[in-house]
């Protein structure tokens, strides 16, 4: 029985992508009950909270009831937190047992393993854009047109923070150092990234940070698709998360390459 | 030199790895015949592992050429390893996934198609006897079983060669023998297998062939059988005596030219030239001779013993 499959494009083997994934779905589908709390309940819970709870308190936010304001960042803030949370947490953790090492072992390369990672952020991304998607459906917080595009917001953002979270695997030393990618990184910049209040609201001087962190173009893109109102603001949003994935994907795989091969 | 018909499988010459000033493997070459079982044996830090890193094409060469079934180790690193089964020293079993699971995963990635690799993994649980095992979540395995797990996943592809790092350390001596049993049933399948170990005893009872390494060199190289007779003669003398007159005891087998090795109860002595040393004159003590094996070899070569730190 000898290895048979042997399709490349650009010099990129695709079974080693598709073994990658299918691992994931299979670790997936062997964690379903848990995976729905992660999928399903977290996000279910602080779509009513704010949604209705804090959203009964407050006024239409640009012409939108609050809870529709809220939905797409929440979407797409959610696909950032499970891309990081596969990448960075599970990431180190494949390294730490080894699990990258023996991918190594058969004929896939370090760029290979980063993109099938990679591939799985962007899975976890849609699936969870789908399943609070279906929530806020229910809710009539948003409309089956504009939940097509934020769900290609969401996906993009599945990529972006796949490379991001990689980095972080490899960079650090151990899951203290780890754990400051949640705290430190990924919560702040779901709370600056405008998904609950519009970042004009805030100080002068935070304004720009606020509009160059990560996640903000993502929650403008998402929210321009449910307003309907796409301008050339939203096609810049597009190209800074292509523009960070092609930084942030070539880093990621030197710094996996320096931890696994040496 | 083409080896992909030849009777070599491996070939390293002048292999070479530095980490900045360290030197891990300084130099050393070698060749592994089809169907052979070649060994490094040597204590931790002798640079075993770096060595077979560089096989698996886990760790870039600093310097030498390496070439695997005719394929340039450092030029066509992907193609070699559709020919290598590699067993790194940490099982690198993926804990997320059935042991069964495991294979299939690592045999679809590495080329089977999904059915293929379900047949083949269902064949190599039965062959390394895991078959009650295939839904088992791996942290709920012993060790010997993860360590079979990890063999039995190089295996998947069916490979020429089968690369294996310190294949039993750490397990207890139960799951050594299994080990044990099926490497040499693999063995006598035709593949090609090359070990690295620390154990003596592990490396007469698999090897064809091994080298012995201290100091990323290789110190001697042979069958087991003939290394001991070459370096530490057939018999070796073991020594017991009182506390109180051991300097003086060590002293007279030092002054005598004997290599020896202060074990605490017993020192151990070899002789340079290949006889059995004789310690007539020495007073106080009770001198036993026993046959020879690879550890006085080594002690007798590196003038320190496999399991000592360096």
């Amino acid at each position: 029985m000898a290895a048979t499959a042997t399709a490349y494009v650009a010099g990129v083997r695709l079974r080693s992508i598709a073994g990658i994934w299918y691992r994931h779905a299979l670790v997936l589908r062997r964690n379903l009950l848990t995976s729905a709390a992660w999928y399903f309940v977290e996000p279910f819970v602080i779509l009513i909270a704010i949604g209705i709870g804090v959203g009964t308190l407050v006024n239409d936010v640009d012409g939108l009831p609050y809870a529709r304001f809220i939905t797409p960042g929440i979407i797409v803030g959610s696909a950032m937190f499970h891309a990081i949370f596969e990448c960075a947490w599970g990431g180190f953790m494949r390294i730490q047992k080894g699990v990258f090492e023996t991918t190594l072992t058969a004929p896939v390369s370090t760029r290979e393993v980063a993109m099938g990672d990679m591939a799985w952020s962007m899975t976890r991304a849609i699936l969870t854009a789908v399943c609070i998607g279906a929530v806020a459906a229910a809710f009539g917080w948003i409309d089956t047109v504009s939940s097509v595009g934020v769900l290609l917001a969401a996906a993009l953002v599945g990529v972006q923070f796949g490379a991001l979270g990689l980095i972080f695997a490899a960079l650090s030393p151990n899951v203290h150092i780890l754990s400051l990618t949640f705290t430190v990184v990924a919560s702040p910049l779901y709370f600056l990234s405008g998904a609950f209040f519009p970042i004009s609201v805030m100080p002068d001087w935070v304004e720009p940070l606020a509009w160059a962190a990560p996640l903000t173009p993502s929650v403008h893109l998402a929210r321009g698709f449910v307003t309907g109102e796409l301008g050339m603001s939203h096609l810049f949003a597009v190209l800074y998360v292509f523009a960070m994935t092609a930084v942030l994907f070539p880093i990621a795989v030197a710094l996996l390459h320096r931890r696994l091969v040496k | 030199m083409d080896d992909r018909h030849s009777d070599i499988v491996i070939r390293a010459t002048e292999l070479t790895k530095r980490y900045g000033e360290t030197v891990a493997v300084d130099g050393i070459s070698f060749q592994v015949g089809r169907g052979e079982t070649y060994g490094l044996l040597g204590p931790n830090g002798a640079g075993k592992t770096t060595t077979m890193r560089m096989i698996s094409g886990l760790s870039p060469l600093t310097g030498g050429k390496l070439t695997v079934a005719g394929i340039d180790v450092t030029r066509q690193a992907r193609e070699v390893r559709n020919v290598l089964g590699v067993v790194t020293q940490e099982d690198g079993l993926d804990t997320d996934l059935s042991a069964k699971q495991n294979l299939i995963v690592f045999g679809y990635t590495a080329g089977l198609s999904r059915a293929d690799a379900e047949k083949r993994a269902d064949a190599v649980l039965m062959f390394f006897d895991l078959t009650d095992k295939a839904q088992a979540e791996v942290d709920y395995l012993s060790g010997g079983m993860k360590r079979r797990l990890a063999i039995a996943r190089a295996f998947m592809t069916s490979p020429q060669v089968i690369v294996l790092d310190e294949p039993t350390t750490g397990l207890d001596p139960q799951g050594r023998n299994r080990v044990w049993q099926e490497l040499d049933t693999m063995k006598q399948g035709g593949v090609t297998i090359l070990m690295s170990t620390h154990y003596m005893d592990e490396a007469a009872a698999l090897c064809d062939r091994l080298a012995i390494m201290h100091h990323g060199k290789i110190l001697a190289e042979g069958a087991p059988d003939e290394l001991v007779n070459r370096h530490a003669g057939p018999e070796v003398a073991q020594v017991r005596v009182a506390n109180g007159a051991r300097q003086d005891v060590v002293d007279w087998i030092g002054n005598a030219g004997f290599d020896y090795r202060d074990a605490g109860a017993v020192i151990t002595v070899t002789s340079r030239n290949g006889a059995r040393p004789d310690l007539t004159g020495l007073e106080g003590v009770r001198v036993s001779y026993r046959p020879s094996n690879l550890e006085d070899v080594f002690l007798a070569m590196a003038g320190r013993t496999l399991t000592d730190d360096e």
